[in-house]
């Protein structure tokens, strides 16, 4: 009992190491590529790590009328990030605190972060906070219903929520992937992807001076290691639903315990299979102008389709 | 056995590529560039020549190879190529502008291939072996989206896209119910079709000289 009790702390330390240190290099890997697209030399993979370096060492700008609400943001939005990390399996099937949780917790602990994001950016009184933040919820609001109903038609595929047996559902069927439902379901996930982590369609990552940003409105008044703590929130959130894509819909390679030679292969495709969605991604971004905002719900139409009539499909046939 | 010469990995594989026809459909409700569309029908006729060349494979009927290679050339090439040959000569380039808007459409779309799928549905019997049913509700959703995209759009060329999208539903539906018609009939529907958008492209074209103008609803104007 002791063992096992043990066994899952390792594990989750591992996990723990593995999301927070590998979502850095995803975000860098995807602006570095994204600049290469565009003929610039870019600033290099390892840039977030020196960013977020040096943010946590500088010192911080407060505004005067904000309250708790604007301390307390960072911290809740990067516990619930972590811990929507710890749910989700990585490099094996078995995710180390599935059994407190399945796709459900990790979607509400996600919106939990942003719920509290959003207050924060409200908190300082300054109109772009309240702009970035009525935008950020307008868009995850139709977002989450075509993001439940992909995650749906596939749990209903594994006869569960819990992450941990979808995977190893998916692991047993050769070729599930090719099923239509499936690839519905990650046609819709996949712009929700994209809403979600803010990329170019929907916002642009690598601005702070338009007025159409989200993120960046609701986060103008963070500064320093509160900033640092954000930033590095989003891009384990990026790495969180990657990972949920990729590891639901193609989970071979992933091993079945954590104590395994193969963990070490399937470690290396882990990686492929997140850089190779995250190209997917920046593809997107480089061959697309950004949506006018109010266009957005019109792509999140789409994505909600999708995933009804995956979840239609899964019953029907 | 290998997968590639596996029948089951052949149904999976072309109903997928059929779900990735019907995902097109629904992007080209969804978007609002006249280029783009077209370019989208292209990549969606590519879809069906690649659905026919599995059929062809995995069920050893080589004269669907023909009807394969026929729908590369005219519907994913040399269609799209005319089409947009005419959009350059007549110097439009913007939206299309459809009679309700994208949301509701995109919704609409999707209550249609629902309503596909039911009906496609009773056409189903499990116990003859015979290819996916899957792949006939997405033939019927083609052409029931089709019609909506037809009454929605007012510029003559979007309708005669929304025709030719029509018409890769009933290509589907041929193809995929009775392994590929004598190739004849295939060949008859073919140049049909090319001659067809090659006349409705002079149509259009004089439509836009006479009424300045590739909205339809203002044929019904007197013009004196």
């Amino acid at each position: 009992m002791t063992s096992e009790i043990a066994g899952v702390a390792i594990q989750a330390a591992l996990q723990v190491a593995l999301v927070l240190f590998l979502s850095p290099l995803i975000t860098g890997f995807s602006r570095t590529l994204k600049a290469r697209l565009q003929t610039r030399l870019g600033a290099g993979v390892l840039q977030p790590y020196r960013d977020l370096h040096k943010l946590l060492r500088k010192g911080m700008v407060i505004p005067d009328t904000a309250s708790w609400m604007f301390t307390a943001t960072p911290f809740v939005l990067f516990a619930t990030t972590l811990l929507a990390g710890l749910l989700i399996p990585t490099i094996s099937a078995q995710a180390p605190l599935s059994l407190f949780g399945g796709v459900l917790a990790v979607v509400y602990l996600l919106a939990l972060g942003r719920f509290f994001l959003a207050l924060g950016g409200l908190d300082t009184g300054s109109s772009f906070g309240g702009l970035g933040s009525s935008r950020e919820m307008t868009i995850s609001a139709i977002a989450e219903p075509a993001l439940m109903l992909a995650v749906f038609t596939v749990a209903i595929g594994a006869g569960s929520t819990n992450l941990s047996t979808m995977a190893q559902a998916g692991l047993g069927q050769s070729w599930r992937f090719l099923a239509p439902s499936q690839m519905l379901a990650f046609a819709a996930l996949f712009i929700v992807l994209i809403a979600e982590t803010g990329r170019i369609p929907v916002d642009n990552p690598a601005t702070h001076l338009e007025l159409t940003m989200i993120h960046e409105a609701m986060i103008l008044e963070y500064s320093g290691p509160y900033l640092a703590l954000i930033e590095w929130s989003a891009a384990m959130k990026q790495l969180v639903l990657m990972t949920l894509l990729v590891n639901v819909f193609f989970p071979f390679g992933l091993s079945a315990g954590w104590w395994q030679a193969a963990t070490l292969v399937s470690l290396l495709l882990f990686s492929g299979k997140l850089l190779l969605l995250a190209a997917a991604v920046v593809l997107v971004e480089t061959t697309n102008a950004k949506l006018r905002i109010f266009r957005v719900p019109e792509l999140l139409a789409v994505a909600f389709v999708l995933s009804a009539m995956a979840l239609v499909s899964t019953f029907l046939f | 056995m290998l997968f590639w010469q596996d029948p089951q990995f052949g149904e999976k594989l072309i109903t997928m590529l059929a779900a990735l026809v019907l995902v097109l459909q629904i992007l080209m409700v969804a978007q609002r560039w006249l280029i783009t569309n077209i370019r989208a029908f292209g990549v969606q006729s590519f879809l069906l020549a690649a659905i026919a060349a599995t059929i062809a494979y995995f069920n050893h009927a080589p004269h669907v190879y023909v009807v394969a290679a026929l729908t590369l050339i005219f519907k994913a090439i040399l269609l799209p190529l005319a089409l947009e040959r005419l959009v350059a000569k007549i110097e439009i380039r913007q939206e299309i502008e459809p009679l309700v808007n994208v949301p509701i459409s995109v919704i609409f779309s999707g209550l249609l291939a629902l309503l596909a799928y039911v009906v496609a549905e009773s056409f189903h019997r499990p116990d003859e072996a015979g290819l996916g049913h899957n792949t006939l509700a997405v033939a019927i959703a083609l052409f029931l989206i089709g019609f909506f995209m037809m009454v929605n759009r007012r510029k003559a060329l979007t309708q005669v896209l929304a025709l030719l999208c029509l018409e890769n539903g009933l290509f589907l539906a041929a193809i995929s119910l009775t392994y590929g018609m004598p190739l004849i009939i295939e060949a008859g529907i073919f140049f049909d079709v090319l001659v067809a958008t090659l006349l409705l492209a002079i149509l259009i074209y004089r439509i836009r000289e006479t009424f300045d103008s590739m909205d339809v609803s203002r044929l019904s104007r007197l013009k004196g």
